[in-house]
């Protein structure tokens, strides 16, 4: 909620066809303390969500960037997504977190493919944290570039993939599944 | 009605179809490919009608120029192929041709329709009822598109290739069986907590739209054997390409993936696949980078725990819990990950692992079909009496694993020994094991045994030759009793026979199961082998046989030479590829090699230029130096060096190949990377080591061309490093080289423009140097740059002359300047700080340094203002003459910016420069109305020395000079002398007009107040006047003392100028009488001084003989009379006769 939309806003603004999604059960969010996090289902608007958060405790939450943040993200769209549930096929996944790489290929793992439609998946570690999510966005927008400027995206992703990672200097997992 | 509106809607649908074909084939690109994807919605979704009009209309598309359009065709047959089968033997051939596109975009999109068209080809051949020809023709298309893709899993492209194999991984599942899986569970019993089985996808797959049992058998094209083989094959192709070095990351994982999904719907695949996986394991391809190395260990332990999880790996936990244990996964977590049901067994035999005297496998397929099977005990037992006949038909049972459990068998391996000790020993060492042999490093461990034991199976499967002895392990498989120690099964095992499928437990089941999946698979394999189609395995056995010899020799380490293995060609499918049939060669061999073809190329120089090659040789020299190790680097550049004047411009190619791989106009060669970190510094390396070996070398060819080189160098190069700046640097005091040094320097800054202010620098400073030539060539060459270049460079120049200057202002001399320890300033030193601004100064663009001068003059001391003052002269006189006096007279002279500049802003203190100045500028023509007026002010508001006015004197009016008088008299003789001779204009061209005239300016001198200047100077001034006989000649000094008389009060000099005008002239006596009488009618006798003098002016007068005494003192009063003296008063005594004064004489009326 934090990262994936960091990174939606800024790749919308570029004029990619963006989406993000969780990978988890629930929408967490911290709570007020680390034991009792405010957990929402899928597809609760973030508006109901800021207002909820709004009533609990309004100082913490704006205190803490949370409410900042939903606000960000009810400008994007108007709630979270499950990325398992989601039918759309896309040409590349980006996760920020090894744990939501591996849901991923793990759904992947677990299904027959139907169209055979390869996707790239590519975990690029983030921290879950304001700033990291900015500079986390930024190289998402890097990389995405690159790979928008290539011709044959399929051909040149490794040697993409492991310039990108020399630059940025963060390790970068991927592998290709198929829809 | 709604019929009626059916068709209306209809209607439109056709009519904006047509609208839209026509419409698409007018346009272009993307419009004509949105328009295809509305037609092909509309064509399969809304009017299926329409499809047999139009769809000639759509495949017509397949070879446009756009992608867009193409793609969408593609798009268009693949949903054809789903939802209208019939159209099949339409469109099967624009899918081949799309496959063979010459987009790659178009080609991977194709490929991906044709997995699925395979799969609706194949259920539309069972259920359909169309023509057999057609079915034939589409069979054979399909059978060709089939053929096309194998062939593209070696395409260059690697998107093609993660294509293909998703397509053989469709061809494979369709074209296996999937009975096995089939009866081993049903759905109904799959278990609801793992949610990885989807049941639907399970449904879908066993309902199956296509499965083989299903194959028509009236269609004579279509066999099921022919494809199970098929499949066979193409399976054992992706396993290759899985194993190969070469393979990308992605494609790596792509493959993995795709055999674990084999694994799971067809699990006759597993062992192979969890083989397949375990050696990847502990191979991964050495291109991988580390990244991807974890990208890839991420994804095997991914599939790994979805196998492990799934039912069918029953038979291969132990592998399974082994490789994740191997990839660093705990025991807790591998039990975590084991579905619970089959969890408790396990836990036993991961913790008895490391016991290898203890059975560590349980179930495993082998030990199960020897428990149930009757078959294959039957053959086990067979071998014990009689192995000889035993060999072709166990070769199908005996497994790796089986000799594995056999080796952990103390007795056994014991007997094993024994029996080999006794009767396959040869009698003497045999050579090439005593070379060959090393001490196994791990023996007694799990590998070593796995390796033995497969060393052992490649020797009971591929050689003919008795082997018995080899083959003792095997009997102790088999007796029931130890394979188990759960205490159910062995009963059970060997009590119930396939036959009854029914058990009790779930756990038996599955054991079961897998037992007659086991046995029905040995049928097949032995029905196999008798059927015609044993060549196929031939096939695989023959490569088998190489995988374990390969193996074989790497686990042995034996130094195998890099033979490249031919593959068999008979495969249908197989593309020899280079990569795969050789072995990379060692680096330090490739280096090798490398660092001898650079030589070779070096030493064709005579045939290069015969053959007219010279310009590609130089060509690959320079690349081999810029992109390879360092010893080509020190090859070519010795053997530059070896006749560096031929070389030079081989030299400067190279530099220029470094250039441009350092400023990134090149590639920057991959083979570097790993060489050297600081690659950007090679070119910077080579440039200096190029220079310091021309210089330093000492060979007697080069010091010849030492200098020629030097400036080839350092003049061609595409850009020079500080680095080679500092050694320029450093050779300017070098004795020999200095002056080529400085000449390079200026070179440089002429040269390169764009630098010369960085290289400028390091001229200048030689300005200081103590070396009198080396200190004059770099002053002239400072100078000449400073004439010619840029403005930055200019201003380095300025800079450090500013900084030399403001040497002369400290105590003591600089460093720089005076390295000893006596400092002490001399003149000559001075004279050195004051060289470069002075030799600035008189350029056009340096004119503003003369005001810097002037200020750091203001706050010099005494001794460096004198130097200043000297060394000035000379350029200030020079800058003072116009250039265009000569030539341009009329032009009228002003005054050059500077020195207005420095009039203007007189720094504090420079007062006497600026005197020194003006002086040099009024020295050699009048001075200018504007410097006049500058000076004026100056003197009124700064400058209180009146010396400052001398210079422009006669610029001044009469009255300021008449002013000045009184103190411009009190100066030094030889100023008041100057001063007169500018007053009197004595040297100035005789048609200007002095501002005071001769006689002005004596009257002037006489008139001054003597309380202004004492009495002594106004003497001392006239007597200057008096001296100048030119200018004060009879003529003007008769007029200068009628004026005088005129004058109310008598000027105290007056009597005193009289008499010495009278004795420089006698003829004006006339004159003097007549003033004289003047006098007296002023009552002189009143002023004592004046009537001494007029008393002295009367003696002289009347010694001259002058007639007109008489009457002068005739007309004295008698109180004046009184006071003459006597001899006077004598004379005025004596009576007169004729006129009381004598006229005056001619002309001064």
């Amino acid at each position: 909620m934090n990262r994936s939309m960091e990174a939606h806003a800024f790749l919308v603004k570029k004029g990619f066809k963006v989406k993000s999604y969780g990978t988890g059960e629930k929408v967490k969010l911290p709570g007020i303390s680390a034991d009792r996090p405010n957990c929402y289902e899928f597809g609760v608007p973030y508006d109901d969500i800021y207002n909820d958060l709004l009533e609990k405790d309004k100082a913490y939450y704006t205190q803490n960037g949370l409410l900042h943040m939903l606000d960000r993200n009810r400008r994007i769209k108007p709630y979270p997504e499950k990325f398992q549930v989601s039918a759309e096929r896309f040409d590349v996944i980006i996760t920020c977190e090894e744990r939501v790489y591996d849901q991923v290929i793990e759904w992947f793992g677990s299904r027959r493919s139907v169209y055979n439609q390869p996707v790239h998946v590519i975990n690029l570690d983030i921290q879950d944290n304001h700033e990291e999510a900015t500079i986390g966005a930024f190289l998402i927008s890097d990389m995405v570039t690159k790979m928008a400027q290539s011709d044959d995206l399929d051909n040149d992703i490794d040697e993409l993939l492991h310039d990108f990672e020399a630059k940025c200097q963060r390790p970068i997992l991927n592998c290709i599944m198929f829809y | 009605m709604a019929s009626k509106y059916h068709q209306s809607a209809q209607a439109n649908a056709q009519a904006q179809l047509v609208q839209w074909i026509n419409d698409a084939g007018l346009s272009e690109g993307t419009k004509r490919a949105n328009l295809l994807r509305k037609i092909m919605e509309v064509m399969i979704h809304q009017a299926p009608q329409t499809i047999p009009m139009y769809i000639e209309n759509v495949l017509s598309f397949v070879s446009d120029k756009s992608t867009d359009v193409k793609k969408q065709v593609v798009a268009f047959i693949e949903e054809l192929s789903k939802q209208f089968p019939e159209y099949l033997p339409k469109i099967i051939g624009q899918l081949q041709m799309l496959v063979i596109d010459s987009v790659i975009a178009v080609q991977k999109r194709a490929i991906q329709a044709a997995s699925i068209a395979y799969r609706n080809v194949l259920i539309w051949l069972c259920k359909s009822n169309a023509e057999i020809q057609e079915m034939q023709h589409v069979w054979e298309h399909l059978n060709k598109l089939k053929l096309l893709i194998l062939n593209m899993i070696d395409s260059e492209n690697e998107g093609i290739r993660t294509h293909s194999i998703k397509f053989l991984e469709e061809v494979v599942l369709l074209q296996s069986s999937s009975e096995d899986t089939e009866d081993e569970f049903s759905l109904d019993k799959l278990p609801a907590h793992l949610p990885f089985l989807k049941r639907h996808a399970l449904e879908e797959e066993a309902d199956g739209e296509f499965a083989l049992d299903k194959l028509p058998a009236h269609l004579p094209f279509l066999k099921r054997h022919a494809l199970e083989e098929e499949a066979e094959h193409i399976f054992q192709l992706l396993l290759k390409f899985h194993n190969s070095q070469h393979i990308s990351s992605v494609n790596l994982m792509a493959c993995m993936t795709t055999l674990c999904l084999l694994a799971k719907l067809r699990p006759k695949f597993m062992p192979r696949v969890v083989q397949a996986l375990g050696d990847l394991h502990t191979t991964l391809p050495p291109t991988l980078s580390q990244s991807q190395v974890n990208s890839v260990r991420k994804h095997l332990k991914m599939l790994l725990l979805n196998l492990i999880k799934h039912p069918s790996s029953n038979d291969m936990l132990p592998n399974l819990t082994q490789l994740l244990a191997d990839i660093g996964m705990t025991p807790q977590e591998i039990n975590k990950a084991v579905p619970k049901d089959r969890r408790n067994k396990r836990v036993n035999e991961i913790k008895g692992d490391d016991n290898p005297a203890k059975r560590f496998r349980i179930d495993s397929p082998q030990s199960n079909s020897q428990g149930s099977d009757s078959n294959s005990r039957s053959e086990f037992n067979y071998e014990d009496d009689s192995s000889q006949h035993s060999i072709s038909i166990s070769k199908a049972s005996v497994t790796e694993d089986s000799i594995f459990d056999g080796l952990n068998n103390i007795d056994c391996v014991v007997n094993l020994i024994m029996s080999t000790l006794q009767n396959h020993l040869p009698t003497t060492m045999p050579s090439n094991f005593v070379t060959a042999y090393k001490p196994i490093p791990n023996s007694g461990t799990k590998t070593q045994k796995k390796s033995l034991a497969k060393m052992i199976l490649a020797l009971i499967k591929d050689e003919p030759m008795p082997t018995t002895p080899t083959l003792t392990p095997n009997p102790t498989l088999t007796p029931t009793p130890t394979v188990n120690p759960t205490p159910i099964q062995p009963p059970l095992l060997s009590d119930t026979t396939t036959k009854i499928p029914l058990l009790r437990d779930d756990d038996e089941k599955v054991t079961l199961k897998n037992a007659v999946a086991k046995l029905q698979e040995s049928a097949k394999a032995e029905r196999e082998m008798e059927s015609a189609v044993s060549k196929l395995m031939e096939e695989t056995r023959q490569e088998h046989i190489k995988a374990e010899e390969r193996k074989t020799k790497e686990k042995e380490k034996l130094v195998a030479p890099p033979t490249p293995s031919i593959p068999k060609l008979k495969q249908k499918v197989k593309l020899l590829k280079l990569q795969e049939l050789t072995r990379p060669i060692p680096k330090d061999i490739k280096e090798k090699l490398m660092l001898q073809a650079v030589e070779r190329i070096l030493r064709a120089e005579q045939d290069c230029i015969i053959g007219g090659a010279e310009q590609i040789r130089s060509k690959f020299i320079t690349i081999f130096a810029s992109s390879y190790t360092s010893d080509i680097r020190e090859l070519v550049l010795n053997y530059i060096l070896e006749d560096p004047v031929k070389r030079i411009d081989l030299a400067l190619s190279w530099l220029y190949e470094e250039y441009s791989i350092m400023q990134g106009f090149n590639r920057h060669p991959l083979t570097l990377k790993n060489i050297n970190d600081k690659y950007d510094q090679n070119y910077n390396q080579l440039l200096c080591s190029l220079i310091t070996q021309v210089c330093e070398r000492g060979d007697p060819l080069m010091e010849n061309s030492k200098d020629l080189l030097m400036r080839k160098i350092y003049l061609e190069s595409p850009v020079v490093t500080e680095e080679a700046i500092d050694y320029l640097k450093h050779l300017v005091s070098e004795e020999k080289m200095a002056l080529l040094a400085l000449d390079l320097l200026e070179e440089l800054c002429l040269m390169r423009p764009p630098r010369a202010h960085k290289y400028v620098a390091s001229l200048v400073t030689h300005v200081l140097s103590d070396n009198e030539e080396i200190r004059e060539v770099a002053l002239k060459s400072s100078l000449k740059v400073y004439k010619n270049s840029t403005d930055s460079a200019r201003r380095v120049i300025e800079k450090s002359a500013l900084l030399h200057l403001g040497f002369i202002t400290l105590s003591t001399p600089p460093e720089i300047i005076s390295p000893q320890h006596a400092r002490v300033w001399t003149d000559e030193q001075y004279k050195m700080c004051l060289n470069l601004v002075i030799a600035l100064f008189p350029e056009k663009e340096g004119k503003y340094l003369i005001l810097e001068v002037a200020r750091v003059y203001g706050s010099a001391g005494a001794e460096a203002k004198r130097c200043v003052l000297r060394a000035l002269e000379g350029p200030v006189r020079a800058a003072a003459t116009p250039p265009t006096a000569q030539a341009t007279p009329p032009a009228p002279p002003t005054l050059r910016p500077a020195f207005r500049l420095l009039l203007d802003e007189c720094p504090r203190g420079a007062e006497t420069l600026l005197t020194r100045f003006v002086h040099i500028l009024t020295e050699k023509s009048p001075p200018t109305p504007e410097l006049v007026s500058k000076v004026r002010e100056l003197y009124a508001t700064r400058v209180s020395d009146v010396r400052f006015l001398i210079p422009v004197l006669t610029g001044l009016t009469k009255k300021e000079i008449l002013a000045a008088l009184p103190k411009l008299i009190k100066l030094n003789p030889a100023v008041v002398r100057e001063v007169f001779n500018k007053l009197l204009g004595l040297q100035n061209s005789p048609d200007e007009e002095p501002p005071v005239s001769p006689q002005d300016l004596l009257v002037e001198l006489h008139l001054i107040d003597p309380s202004k200047a004492d009495l002594k100077y106004i003497i001392k001034a006239t007597a200057i006047c008096f001296a100048e006989k030119n200018t004060y000649t009879q003529d003007v000094l008769s007029a200068v003392l009628q004026r005088l008389a005129e004058e109310r009060e008598i000027p105290v000099l007056m009597m005193r100028s009289v008499l010495q005008a009278l004795t420089l002239h006698p003829t004006l006596a006339p004159l003097a009488t007549h003033i004289l009488s003047l006098l007296i009618e002023k009552e002189v006798w009143r002023h004592k001084v004046a009537w001494e003098g007029w008393v002295k002016c009367c003696e002289r007068l009347q010694a001259l003989g002058s007639s007109g005494v008489v009457p002068l003192l005739a007309a004295l009063p008698p109180p004046a009379l009184a006071s003459l003296p006597a001899s006077l008063q004598q004379l005025a005594m004596e009576p007169q006769a004729g006129n009381p004064i004598e006229p005056l004489p001619p002309g001064m009326d």
